[in-house]
């Protein structure tokens, strides 16, 4: 039976000690494996004591047994603290030495630590075998042997009792558990045989067995979990290359070009599509420099800035800009990238996307320039209509002008001339010719072409222009405006003279909705308020109201006027939605309709 | 230096505006007062003052067809002259038929404005003068005894004295006595002026 025991020991050992030289890491596995090793070698002890018929080759093998012991032990107590990661330090290396003074006593004393002394050998049956047992008593220093894998088995215990603390429930149970029974039972069989109470021989081997195959069984399952690992990984490397080509092909279908930028070594990698747009060649390095350097000089402040940005909060970047290839030629680029901060919360990488837009953009700027010709026939065609009004306008200031005129030529020719009135009145005519010019000035902005530039409005003083404009027509027909600005109103970014025409034309358009109104109840409501990221104005009127489906009034053609061409709401919208607000219509609850458009709060950033 | 005779009110929502027919009428002799708001206007004018008014027609608050309907049914005497700015025909007929002296389009000269203004004083004197006479008539009038005013009524009818007496049941005599008294007491000197002078007031002939 024993050389079984052996067998099986050293089977262990070397399939560990194999996995240890294949993964050089697992230190766990060479501990094992030397336990296994010191266990067989114990085993052949146990074996050659009971075979032992002279007291003289007894104490030789004890003391062999006591080396395979020291050896077991010892790798026992450092893999405990290897796999289970616990175990104070300082017992450690304690039971370390102290099972060496154990080992050098043994080897000085004559009849080893165990036995004070040893008288003969007797020969016991054993069921069909014959064995022989020492006779003879035991030495003090025995208890001091025994008390060691006592303050062992402590130390096992607190080893096993700190990783189930930190969470590894299973291997603490397993391994301190398993060491702790096993161990005991071979110290009952140590004390049991030493003493002398019970006539049987050192079993202990069997004990060790014990414990190796729970340690066993922890290291296997340690090693089934690597290669059920390593499937896994196999699996997720494999669907990774799958997703990869199909991100190429992706890439390849709508010429996408890759880009990773590794911030701290400097270097850009880009894609072969990636490349040829910019019109670099496959060999040649790229750094931020370059990449740079390929920007139109107009739109790199912009792209530095934005990047800049997206890097401090290491968030996602949508850009639209230019690039001048290497061949000189311009083309448009949108690229969409992702910046990721390191560990030192450094900027380390940014990822993007970039796609030659060329095409798209040659398209949407021709939608924009029949955009704009459209909203200027209409913008003159509202400002013809308001013609009476504006000649009004100006006539003021002109009649201004030539009756301080006249005044002051009656003054001159008195006897002797008044002179103390003509400064004053000379003033007034200078203040009344600036209006007229500015009134002209209006006029002659709105009825420009007035190309799409956008820049930072004040919606408050926009809307106080336009007013102006149509006081006159206001008047005329009996509509009374009331204004309620709110203060402190952030610029919004916008045309100046599109966005005077959408309000023109939904202040006229409530004026005419009230012509049927009594007079002294054509009111009309002008507010501006400011929303979380938009700023937001509404025109309020008394008149005839909606239809029920605010929606059409938008349309192109839809008029309630007999006279009506209807593009004025629907021109009103595509401005609106080219500023990137809204514009929409609801019922006044009492009488009338309200009118709100919206225009998201001007950001620093600013397209180009 | 004379001014001119009569009060010329200037009102024009536009301060501006309002300083400069200002200056250019009191350059001209006029005796002016400006006002920028219709309410201040109202209050402030005497309908004992012979008087026009200079008004632009487009004002915010009450524009200058309803304030001329105000003045006219209140009673003053007001000849108004509008200014407007737009020169719109329609609205410049509306006016003048109920009432306007004259109807003027901005920038206004000097030279027309004052024409029209003089030509607006001297309505204003006139009506003022016809509401004075037909006030003195009018208390003239009351001093007659019912009989008398039963006799003129058939003397502005044409009547001889002899049908007089007899349509009123009387002598001629008595008719003749009647008739003296009320040529006396009206202050005319012909049956004639006695026919305008009872036209004026308003007053039928008798029936035949």
């Amino acid at each position: 039976m024993w050389p079984m025991i052996a067998a099986a020991a050293i089977t262990m050992a070397l399939i560990h000690l194999g996995v240890w030289m294949l993964n050089r890491g697992t230190i766990s596995h060479l501990l094992f494996a030397c336990m296994a090793l010191s266990i067989a070698g114990f085993n052949i002890c146990e074996l050659g004591l009971m075979r032992a018929q002279t007291v003289a080759d007894y104490v030789v093998w004890h003391f062999s047994a006591h080396l395979a012991a020291f050896f077991v032990l010892v790798s026992l107590v450092w893999f405990v603290r290897s796999h289970l990661g616990t175990g104070r330090l300082w017992l450690a290396w304690a039971l370390t030495a102290v099972r060496g003074v154990v080992l050098m006593i043994e080897g000085v004393l004559p009849y080893g630590v165990n036995f004070s002394e040893i008288t003969a050998m007797r020969e016991v049956r054993l069921g069909i075998a014959r064995i022989f047992l020492p006779v003879g008593s035991s030495g003090a220093l025995s208890r001091f042997a025994e008390a060691s894998l006592f303050v062992c088995m402590l130390y096992v215990l607190d080893a096993a009792v700190c990783a189930w603390r930190q969470g590894n429930r299973r291997r603490a149970a397993i391994v301190g558990g398993g060491i702790v029974f096993f161990v005991l039972l071979g110290a009952l069989n140590a004390v049991l045989t030493h003493t002398g109470l019970v006539q049987i021989p050192y079993v202990t081997s069997f004990a060790f067995l014990g414990v190796l195959a729970c340690l066993g069984y922890e290291l296997t399952a340690d090693v089934v979990n690597a290669a059920s690992l390593t499937h896994r990984l196999q699996v997720r490397e494999a669907e990774l290359r799958e997703s990869q080509q199909l991100a190429g092909l992706a890439a390849g279908a709508a010429k996408l070009g890759f880009l990773v930028w590794d911030r701290l070594r400097g270097g850009i990698w880009f894609s072969k599509n990636g490349r040829a747009l910019f019109g670099w060649s496959e060999e040649e390095s790229v750094d931020f420099s370059r990449f740079r350097d390929a920007i139109h000089p107009e739109d790199r402040p912009l792209v530095e800035q934005a990047i800049g940005e997206t890097l401090e909060r290491s968030g996602e970047y949508e850009q639209e800009y230019r690039i001048v290839k290497s061949d000189g030629s311009i083309r448009w680029i949108h690229s969409r990238g992702l910046a990721e901060k390191n560990g030192n919360g450094l900027p380390a990488r940014m990822s993007g996307v970039v796609m030659d837009i060329t095409g798209d953009k040659q398209a949407q700027i021709e939608l924009g320039q029949q955009r704009d010709e459209l909203a200027h026939l209409s913008r003159v065609t509202t400002v013809s209509a308001l013609s009476g009004s504006l000649a009004h306008e100006l006539n003021q200031p002109l009649g201004i002008i030539l009756s301080n005129a006249q005044a002051a030529q009656e003054l001159l020719i008195q006897d002797p001339p008044a002179l103390n009135d003509v400064g004053e009145i000379l003033s007034d005519i200078v203040a009344a010719d600036r209006r007229a010019a500015e009134i002209i000035q209006r006029l002659r902005s709105l009825l420009k072409r007035g190309e799409t530039s956008m820049q930072p409005l004040a919606l408050n003083e926009l809307l106080e222009e336009v007013l102006h404009l149509t006081r006159s027509d206001l008047i005329g027909r009996g509509v009374i405006a009331a204004c309620d600005f709110a203060r402190d109103l952030p610029p919004v970014a916008g045309t100046r003279v599109q966005i005077q025409q959408v309000a023109l034309n939904l202040i006229l358009n409530a004026a005419d909705a009230m012509v049927d109104n009594a007079p002294g109840t054509r009111r009309l409501h002008i507010a501006t308020s400011r929303l979380d990221d938009a700023v937001r104005v509404t025109v309020r009127d008394g008149g005839i109201g909606l239809p029920a489906d605010t929606e059409r009034l938008f349309q192109a053609f839809y008029t309630t006027k007999p006279n009506g061409l209807g593009m004025g709401l629907a021109i009103c919208r595509s401005i609106i939605a080219a500023h990137n607000g809204r514009v929409w219509a609801e019922p006044h609850p009492e009488r009338g309709a309200i009118f709100h458009f919206e225009l998201p709060v001007a950001v620093a950033k600013v397209s180009p | 230096m004379s001014t001119e005779q009569g009060v010329v009110y200037v009102l024009d929502d536009e301060p501006e505006m309002v300083k400069a027919l200002m200056r250019l009428l009191r350059a001209k002799q006029f005796d002016v007062r400006v006002f920028t708001s219709a309410q201040a206007f109202l209050e402030a004018c005497r309908p004992e003052d012979v008087a026009c008014l200079v008004l632009d027609v487009a004002m915010p608050e009450l524009d200058g067809l309803t304030l001329q309907k105000r003045l006219t049914h209140r009673g003053l005497l007001l000849p108004i002259v509008f200014l407007t700015g737009h020169g719109d025909i329609p609205m410049s007929v509306r006016a003048i038929k109920a009432g306007a002296t004259d109807f003027l389009a901005k920038p206004v000269d000097a030279v027309a404005l004052v024409r029209a203004v003089r030509a607006a004083l001297e309505v204003a004197r006139a009506r003022h003068e016809t509401v004075a006479e037909t006030a003195a008539l009018a208390s003239r009038l009351a001093t007659l005894t019912p009989r008398e005013f039963e006799v003129m009524r058939h003397v502005v009818a044409g009547k001889l004295n002899k049908q007089i007496a007899a349509d009123l049941g009387t002598v001629e005599q008595t008719v003749k006595v009647h008739r003296g008294r009320v040529m006396e007491k009206m202050a005319v000197a012909s049956v004639a002026d006695l026919v305008r002078a009872t036209e004026r007031l308003g007053i039928g002939k008798a029936e035949s």
